[in-house]
């Protein structure tokens, strides 16, 4: 077994425009937050570059590789490897998005898994016991899908 | 949509995985938030039923006891209110029956106008679940010869 955040709330939209809203849009809703920054440096602007990676491009243009795409199935799943800047090799977490219809509206659930992959001494994990680390990367995956469904309308 | 709620229940549970699979199919709650340690172990979760939510959590503490741990016994149980547009509540507690909660009271009129039952999850946490069904005001309450007498307290 290994840990696992998991956050799902409904938007008002087709799985394929969530999708898309969450894709093609991500630059629009994203709001970084510090204790889970990507890089050292100020957060700069999200995007999916094809369907190949996730990167966030800083204001230099300076782009960081969050992690490969690795599924991709439009209006209903995505999987995307998600690391930081500080991870060294063998730390490696991955994003699972999934699209289900439930009405007229649509279910987004992400899954976070791979966090025993980082020492709970690394940097990343800011000291926090394991549960309250995920505990509170669980609060931001809910803001963020939050965003996600008011960008959505 | 359930965020944090000012007042909200948790509910503990042996098992709160299994928990959370049975509140789904028994009452269309859905996960929300879901919290797993390195032992695959649930952690905390939260789930949603309309604009309110429910926390489901384990016997975290040795002061945290799921009544299948103290002989059935409970200090607090969850109400769930069905909106107009929930469906019914016979058609609710034949979906609970499925789900294998034991019906400690059937569907029934209240005499204040909403139609209620009762039931046990299968750790022996009892939910009630009811729907205004006729919009009686307490004063026209029929209490019939319960000896209730119906106050309002203004706010």
């Amino acid at each position: 077994m290994a840990s696992r955040v998991m956050v799902a709330l409904r938007v008002k939209a087709s799985p394929g425009r969530a999708f898309e809203a969450f894709t093609a849009e991500i630059g629009q809703w994203w709001k970084p937050n510090p204790l889970f920054a990507f890089t050292p440096r100020a957060p700069g602007v999200l995007s999916f570059e094809g369907t190949e990676r996730l990167i966030e491009t800083r204001d230099g243009g300076k782009v960081f590789e969050i992690g490969r795409i690795q599924v991709w199935e439009p209006g209903v799943r995505l999987v995307v490897d998600w690391r930081q800047a500080t991870f060294t090799p063998g730390m490696a977490t991955q994003v699972e998005v999934t699209f289900e219809a439930v009405g007229d509206e649509t279910r987004v659930t992400v899954t976070h898994t791979g966090w025993d992959s980082v020492p709970k001494a690394h940097a990343a994990k800011h000291g926090f016991p394991d549960t309250a680390f995920l505990a509170r990367h669980g609060e931001w995956w809910r803001t963020l899908l939050g965003s996600l469904r008011a960008h959505l309308g | 949509m359930a965020e944090k709620r000012a007042l909200s229940s948790a509910v503990v549970y042996r098992d709160p995985a299994a928990a959370l699979k049975w509140l789904e199919a028994a009452f269309s709650f859905e996960t929300t938030l879901l919290i797993e340690d390195a032992d695959g172990n649930l952690a905390h979760a939260q789930m949603a039923w309309g604009d309110s939510l429910v926390m489901v959590g384990s016997e975290w503490t040795a002061e945290h006891k799921s009544p299948a741990s103290i002989d059935g016994l409970m200090t607090q149980t969850v109400h769930i209110q069905l909106a107009d547009g929930d469906g019914t509540v016979d058609a609710h507690c034949e979906r609970a029956r499925q789900a294998g909660a034991v019906i400690v009271a059937e569907p029934d009129m209240q005499f204040y106008g909403d139609r209620t039952y009762r039931c046990k999850d299968p750790e022996g946490h009892i939910w009630t679940v009811s729907q205004t069904l006729l919009q009686i005001a307490p004063d026209q309450w029929d209490t019939g010869d319960m000896g209730l007498k119906a106050t309002i307290y203004k706010a």
